[in-house]
């Protein structure tokens, strides 16, 4: 059987995007996300979800050459946005079930 | 082999200075970011704008760029370096690290050495993990309360150092129960295998990420741990009051419709929605009243012998 996890140590995600310990710093440091558990930065644990939104935080600041408060701005509305759009196809679904 | 032109990707002059490189970048850039434009085709555009850059940005890299293309040949095979043409730099072709979402004609001449966008200098490092893989996997209400082995197809790029093919693979996961709706689960190893170079190096597979979508369900809706169930009713039910077998997500169950109740209204079931970690999710029963489809002579009589009866306005509101 194959082994899954449902969170990810700093190390791992450094490892996994190709990506540097003060570039992930940076992300929380700008609240984009918070770890899961770990005080110090060696420590830092993180869900998927943050994970996921550290791994774009970065190839956003480094590919459209953006500073980390754009960064953080541009990340915070992608999550609205996200979340507005499951939001809205929800209530879709749950308004043509009253119609 | 395809020769690109940079110059033609980033619509810039052959004699553009750093700046002129840097700014026609970066508004590509912003102009075709898949994360930025959802169109059919942005995301290749910005692979070339990206791969450009990262040639035209590196003076050592543009000179040699320059050379080619001035000395370069095409023929019917397509593009050929100048003969006994070799790259100074220490990206020198068959060096380790070139780049799967760059073209052939960058991996051959241009890949390797320091890469991509980091933006700190970096050690070779001692590992070399291939690259990582997303994946949306649709899963049913009833599997996400129960939890369920998922028979997984996908594809995985494997660069040959020249090219990129894309390989059949099928996976078992186990999906773990209480799942939900947007929920991300890494499956280790199951990505990519690592580009790295031998030499005493560890290689690694890149993992697969499953991003986990709950399909609609034909009779619920889930908000949070709840569980949203549309009952529709007659009229005279909602006026009158009845006993109903609804369904819940482990079978029926019998539920009171008070007396007059009124459509929208909600009734709560303990303990019949989503179980968390630490607490059970209620079923909310969403009452909807149907006016029957057609009307029969007697229902019609009967229905104007209530509104005489019955002096309720709902639009009391309106006269103010």
């Amino acid at each position: 059987m194959t082994n899954i996890t449902l969170s990810m140590h700093l190390d791992e995600l450094c490892l996994s995007a190709d990506i540097s310990q003060e570039a992930i710093n940076a992300v929380v440091e700008y609240g984009i996300v918070t770890p899961l558990e770990g005080d110090t930065l060696s420590e830092w644990v993180f869900d998927l979800e943050s994970a996921h939104w550290i791994k774009k935080a970065i190839k956003l600041n480094q590919e459209l050459q953006i500073d980390w408060v754009a960064t953080a701005m541009v990340i915070n509305l992608m999550r609205q946005k996200q979340q507005l759009k499951t939001e809205n196809n929800q209530l879709k679904i749950r308004l043509s079930r009253l119609l | 082999m395809e020769f690109k032109d940079y110059y033609q990707i980033l619509d810039v002059d052959e004699n553009a200075d750093l700046k002129e490189i840097k700014k026609a970048y970066r508004r590509l850039a912003l102009k075709f970011h898949p994360d930025m434009n959802p169109d059919e085709g942005a995301e290749e555009k910005f692979k070339q704008v990206a791969e450009a850059y990262e040639v035209l940005k590196d003076d050592t890299k543009r000179a040699e760029y320059d050379e080619m293309k001035r000395y370069g040949s095409s023929s019917t095979k397509g593009f050929e370096a100048p003969p006994g043409w070799q790259t100074s730099g220490d990206f020198g072709a068959g060096n380790s690290g070139s780049s799967a979402d760059f073209s052939e004609f960058f991996n051959s001449f241009f890949a390797g050495g320091k890469q991509g966008f980091r933006q700190t200098e970096q050690q070779e490092p001692d590992l070399f993990k291939g690259q990582d893989l997303d994946m949306e996997v649709p899963v049913f209400l009833e599997e996400s309360v129960s939890g369920v082995t998922k028979h997984l197809e996908y594809q995985v790029p494997v660069f040959d150092g020249r090219q990129t093919q894309q390989i059949k693979k099928s996976l078992k996961v186990k999906i773990p129960q209480g799942i939900s709706d947007g929920e991300r689960i890494r499956v280790k190893g199951q990505g990519a295998p690592s580009q790295g170079a031998a030499g005493g190096k560890k290689i690694l597979n890149g993992d697969l990420f499953l991003h986990i979508r709950l399909v609609p369900h034909p009779l619920f809706d889930v908000q949070g741990i709840n569980i949203l169930l549309t009952v529709p009713l007659t009229p005279w039910e909602a006026a009158l009051g009845t006993k109903l077998e609804v369904p819940t997500l482990d079978g029926k169950i019998n539920l009171n419709i008070p007396a007059n109740s009124h459509s929208g209204k909600k009734l709560r079931i303990k303990g019949k929605g989503l179980k968390s970690k630490t607490i059970q999710g209620d079923l909310l029963a969403i009452l909807k009243i149907d006016i029957p489809p057609s009307t029969t002579n007697e229902t019609k009589r009967l229905w104007e012998q209530l509104a005489e009866v019955e002096q309720y306005n709902p639009r009391t509101d309106w006269s103010n």
